[in-house]
């Protein structure tokens, strides 16, 4: 076996010793694949017909499987992320577990080959023996039917440090703790016996949570991974970043030194944002790496200071024996630095390089020695104002300093660090260019689900950044544009310097115009020196008379206590806030809140029409105020104008970001609009900000149950139950599980172990007449339900089934023989919820009330078209549909077994879009492991 | 040697090569035909590259040299200086990278260097066609630099003509089928197995078999309209393959 250096090996040839010959055409020459040259160039005189492009076009066509149907072994392939000469790289689903991963095909291999696929498929198992938290794990390493090998990891949704790398060019805290961990993941590796050999940033992923990623073990000469051909240099085995005696030495003798010089290449490249050697062409890279000292790190980095300038020198020796022992004293020594310890590579080094250099040039290297001594007089001079206009320049850029949080994708629920990182590096450019700026995205602020622009993210990347300003915001897609919202805030105070929306048809001009409008703005505040100055982005009159705001605080915490009196103080309260200050927009909102939440302890439209005016006013005084813009959504929610509410409470965390209770609420709406895929995201969300554990758990499990993944509805009522005992939700939530799951007796001895403890609680009584009624038990379901609708005559929704009293008492007198009285009870219901239609027309909700007293009427066909536009609407609750008693009339007829069976393939669906416990993961492009 | 059955590929007239013979004919300073060259020589720089090599000199020098002989084609009057008879691209490219050699070993020392413009940019054109040629030990030690030239012409030719079809796979959203018939495309091999195809495909064996068969038609096509650029004559195309053939033949490698 004979090897060129890899560039010339892609000029040239890669050559073996004894290749098979074609048996077609006595040629030795192949290319990728195994074609053989000469066939392939035979088959250009073969006596043939033309085949014109539009030919082979309509050829293709009867594959019916686009692309991205197309199945490897046990995997789906969904999308080509990456390609090289030897690899091609998808995204894959795993038919069964339905598990998202990255597959990894290789491509080139020889027709006379067999050994080097079983070395590969060897060594690609050594790979996947490695078991660390920042090695990318491999899942299978196996064969396709046409006997290419591949094998199957984690997809990192992340994308690289390739990618990610010049974002954090200016946080070398950032920067070393990355290589920190993948100097620790390296040496483990190292520990079994597997070098990596090809580390480089592209092979640096990074997880949902910003965690790196050590992908390709082992495997990189097989793999020849060129999947990024804008980064030109990397086709040749990646010359920046290799050691020296890589590139000249026979591969059997690396030692883990070759992956230490790796190390500190990527260390380097992060903060200098270039590999320490650059040329125009791989083997003038090579060349330097092995006859010149790389350069120091500080001239070319602002941000590093001498100890990792000493670090990285360590790790850029040339000599192998010269550079930290192990990648194991390399994280060591990046810990220490992280530790503010001091770090152990000292500068023991110059001697080093000279008694190196001595060698060579042994004539000079005497005189030399004696300029030394003076030398050190003009060094340590040069250190002294360096150091100097570093402080000023330093100074400068600490009030010029901004964090960049994720930005939260409210579509989806979920932080958006790739997104957070493009306006970053826009921000550092243009701003740059304006003056001396230093902005920090912040991939994950605090911990793991945090980062979505929360008051606590913002304090958590404070504490860690010393910036002076916070930009974040959120980003939604409405009526086809990108809306975008940011708000800058003071790093020290947590207020809110700048708050701005922006609609632009992404990628469009009037989005660079848009975008160079905040600039701006950010750029202008940035420039005072004194930010107490400015105005509050939203004054309230409430707010600076001081008499009023005594009246608006209180009315606000009598409000917070929940019951019907304090509700009615509470309204007093801000009665007299908005006759002292009428323009308060705070107080109206307010006042809209508590007259709204009232009428869900008693029904009473007097209360709800006064929300109502008190919301709209608010708005209309103070669109900018968010507190205006979630008692809207309160009302809107309350008169089943669910849209309406959406759109209010994103307005509301536009202008303020979410936090547990709006984020808790966003749910609950997108529960009742039936969608409990996407509320599981802000459920997630609210749990992870709740003050109380447990509080947000039940609505979770609500959602499980309706997505039908009864395991992980279980877990979440359960975790409810547990954590928070003195709250029905937990335990009535496994109640109605069992009641879905058509187990009555297990609902009622649950029901019978709790239910005592909870006399009088609204959830729990409507829980016990729900199983009676479900149960066909008429005369307990009826006794039941009087009690509920006398202490409340209109109300009605049971956990999670569309119930109104009035009409399921009309349906159990039906029941029970008296029709008279039952069909005026639901006929009066009847009339209710067309009312309420009119004001909320698609409410999946209203139309499923409306079907299930048409069904219980006997009207059939009117009772099919309420359930087909509950189901045109969103309804999706299959599994209590089938078990409602008022649908018994008809649950006969073939077309609600249709509609059945169409929901229950409809939520399969949503439950497999949704197969992560944990919704609120970074949203990373699909970048090429 | 005439031009085989419907050999001739379409749109001759507008071949590379022969708008630049026809632009050196007339002596015309022809911006599309120095466009043409140009083109050329950037898809056929790998065989340039492997000859110099082959000459004995090193990587970086290879490299350099092949600098400097883009810049004499392309800036200097390499048509008007060439040998009237001219004929093939690459034999004429072969013939005056030979004499160019031989001129740069005596002006060697003189040779000035960096700051040269460079022609080249190695990690570009590496990066726009990667190539994976794997070809016998024997052969890189034993065979002359005019035929391992003329290996890696060959080798410039099919993967070219592969490039395209591929391309056109892909453009189609049919990639997958590209990848899994691809391999079919070399020759009446033993292995392809139609039954593994189809179900890889999800299309009947007979489908397969058709979509095969059109691939290899239409892969046809492409080589040959990439041969058929560097020639002046439609009939030359069938020769300038057989001439190559010859060249990859393993039982030729003793020469």
């Amino acid at each position: 076996m004979k090897n060129f250096s890899p560039g010339l090996s892609d000029s040239i040839a890669s050559v073996i010793a004894d290749p098979a010959l074609c048996p077609h055409c006595d040629s030795s020459s192949h290319i990728a694949g195994g074609l053989c040259v000469g066939c392939l160039l035979q088959s250009g005189l073969a006596p043939d017909d033309e085949c014109a492009a539009e030919t082979l076009v309509s050829a293709l066509a009867e594959i019916t499987l686009p692309d991205k149907n197309w199945r490897l072994g046990n995997y789906e392939i969904l999308e080509e992320i990456g390609r090289g000469g030897m690899g091609v790289i998808y995204r894959a689903r795993q038919r069964h577990s339905r598990r998202i991963v990255a597959l990894k095909r290789v491509l080139g291999y020889h027709a006379d080959s067999r050994e080097t696929l079983a070395r590969f498929r060897r060594e690609a198992q050594a790979a996947a023996s490695l078991d660390h938290p920042n090695i990318l794990p491999i899942y299978e390493v196996s064969e396709s039917e046409d006997g290419l090998p591949f094998f199957s990891m984690k997809f990192a949704p992340g994308g690289s440090l390739q990618e990610v790398g010049p974002a954090l060019k200016n946080d070398p805290r950032q920067c070393v703790a990355l290589v920190a961990k993948v100097a620790r993941a390296v040496q483990h590796a190292h520990a079994k016996g597997i070098l990596h050999r090809d580390l480089k940033p592209g092979n640096i992923l990074l997880d949902a949570h910003g965690e790196p990623l050590v992908s390709d073990f082992g495997l990189a000469k097989w793999l020849d991974t060129t999947s990024d051909l804008t980064r030109t240099l990397t086709i040749f085995g990646t010359p920046g970043y290799i050691a020296p005696e890589q590139a000249s030495g026979p591969a059997a003798e690396l030692k883990p030194a070759a992956d230490v010089y790796s190390l500190g290449a990527i260390l380097f490249d992060l903060l200098a944002g270039r590999p320490p050697f650059l040329g125009s062409h791989a083997l003038s890279v090579i060349r330097q790496a092995s006859e010149t000292t790389a350069p120091k790190l500080r001239t070319l980095s602002k941000v590093a200071d001498r100890d990792l300038e000493t670090i990285c020198s360590r790790c850029l020796e040339r000599e192998p024996s010269a550079r930290y022992r192990s990648a194991h004293d390399l994280a060591e020594d990046l810990e220490r630095w992280l530790a503010g310890r001091p770090i152990i590579a000292r500068r023991i080094l110059p001697p080093v390089r000279i008694w190196r250099w001595a060698k060579r040039t042994p004539k000079l290297a005497g005189s030399v020695a004696a300029c030394i001594a003076l030398g050190i007089a003009a060094v340590l001079w040069q250190i002294e104002s360096h150091s100097l206009s570093a402080a000023v320049r330093e100074d400068q850029l600490t009030a010029r300093s901004i964090a960049v949080l994720p930005f939260l994708d409210l579509d989806h629920g979920r932080a958006d660090a790739t997104f957070a990182v493009r306006i970053a590096s826009s921000l550092q450019t243009n701003l740059s260019r304006l003056a001396l700026t230093r902005i920090i995205p912040i991939l994950q602020a605090g911990s793991s689900l945090a980062g979505t622009g929360s008051l606590q993210d913002i304090k958590e990347a404070t504490r860690n950044s010393k910036v002076r300003a916070i930009l974040t915001g959120t980003k939604r897609i409405v009526d086809g544009k990108l809306r975008l919202s940011i708000r800058l805030i003071n790093a020290a105070t947590g207020e809110v310097l700048l708050t701005q929306s922006l609609e632009t048809n992404p990628g469009g001009a009037s989005a660079l115009e848009a975008e160079r409008a905040v600039e701006q703005n950010v750029n202008s505040i940035l420039n005072m020196s004194d930010w107490s100055a400015l105005d509050p982005v939203t004054p309230d009159p409430g707010v600076k008379n001081l008499r009023a705001r005594e009246f608006i605080v209180s009315g606000r915490e009598l409000m917070l206590r929940q019951t019907v009196e304090t509700f009615d103080k509470s309204i007093v309260c801000l009665e007299r806030a908005i006759e002292l200050e009428p323009l308060s927009a705070l107080a109206h909102a307010y006042l809209a809140t508590a007259a709204c939440s009232r009428t869900y302890f008693i029904s009473d439209e007097r209360f709800l029409q006064r929300a109502e005016l008190e919301a709209k006013e608010a708005v209309r005084l103070n669109p900018n105020l968010p507190d205006s813009h979630r008692a809207l959504a309160g009302v809107a929610h309350r008169n089943g104008r669910f849209l309406e509410a959406l759109e209010e409470q994103f307005r509301a965390v536009e202008l303020a970001g979410p936090e547990e209770r709006i984020a808790g609420f966003i749910g609950m709406t997108l529960d009742t609009l039936q969608k409990p895929e996407r509320a599981l995201g802000w459920y997630e969300m609210a749990r992870h900000w709740e003050t109380r554990p447990g509080t947000n758990d039940a609505c979770i499990g609500k959602c499980w149950a309706k997505l039908g993944d009864d395991l992980q509805a279980e877990h979440a009522y359960r975790r409810a139950a547990d954590l928070r005992p003195e709250i029905s939700q937990g335990w009535v939530g496994l109640c109605h599980l069992r009641l879905l799951q058509g187990d009555l007796d297990a609902a009622r001895a649950l029901y019978q172990e709790h239910g005592p403890r909870f006399k009088g609680d609204n959830d729990a009584e409507q829980m016990a007449a729900q199983l009676a009624f479900f149960a066909r038990s008429y005369h307990e379901a009826k006794r039941l339900y009087s009690e509920l609708e006398k202490r409340d005559s209109r109300g009605g929704t049971s956990y999670d089934t569309e119930i109104s009293y009035g009409s399921v008492l009309g349906r159990i007198n039906q029941a029970l023989g008296d029709s008279t009285d039952s069909r005026a009870m639901l006929e009066h219901s009847r009339s209710r919820e067309l009312a309420a239609l009119k004001t909320a027309p698609n409410s999946p909700a209203i139309s499923y009330r409306l079907a299930a007293i048409h069904a219980s009427l006997g009207d059939t066909d009117i009772a099919f078209q309420h359930l087909h536009s509950a189901v045109a609407n969103g309804w999706i609750d299959y599994r209590t549909l089938r078990i409602d008693p008022r649908f018994d009339s008809i649950a006969g007829d073939f077309r609600f077994r249709e509609i059945i069976a169409h929901l229950a393939s409809k939520v399969a669906v949503l439950r497999r879009q949704t197969d992560q416990p944990t919704r609120m993961v970074f949203n990373g492009g699909n970048t090429s492991p | 040697m005439a031009a085989e059955g419907s050999g001739a590929p379409r749109n001759f007239a507008t071949t590379r090569w022969s708008l630049i013979l026809t632009s050196a004919d007339l002596e015309g300073d022809d911006r599309k035909a120095q466009q043409a060259l140009s083109e050329l020589c950037r898809l056929y720089w790998r065989p340039i590259f492997s000859f110099v090599c082959r000459r004995g000199h090193s990587a970086e020098d290879a490299q350099d040299l092949t600098q400097d002989f883009f810049l004499m084609i392309l800036e200097g009057n390499w048509l008007r200086h060439a040998d009237p008879a001219r004929g093939r691209f690459r034999s004429l490219l072969l013939k005056s990278l030979g004499n160019f050699l031989n001129d740069a070993a005596e002006k060697r020392h003189a040779r000035k260097r960096g700051g040269d413009v460079q022609f080249v940019s190695w990690d570009e054109w590496m990066a726009e066609a990667p190539s994976r040629l794997t070809i016998s030990a024997r052969a890189l030690d034993s065979w002359p630099a005019e035929r391992l030239f003329d290996l890696r012409w060959a080798a410039t030719v099919v993967e070219q003509a592969l490039r395209r079809l591929r391309e056109e796979c892909e453009s189609q959203g049919k990639l997958r089928a590209f990848e899994a018939l691809s391999p079919c495309l070399g020759a009446e091999r033993e292995d392809v197995s139609y039954p593994t195809l189809s179900q890889t495909l999800g299309v009947p064996e007979i489908t397969v078999k058709r979509l095969v068969h059109r691939l290899r038609q239409r892969y046809r096509s492409l080589l040959r309209d990439e041969v058929a650029e560097t020639v002046a004559d439609p009939a030359e195309v069938d020769d300038e393959i057989r001439h190559l053939c010859g060249i990859l033949a393993a039982s030729a490698e003793a020469s």
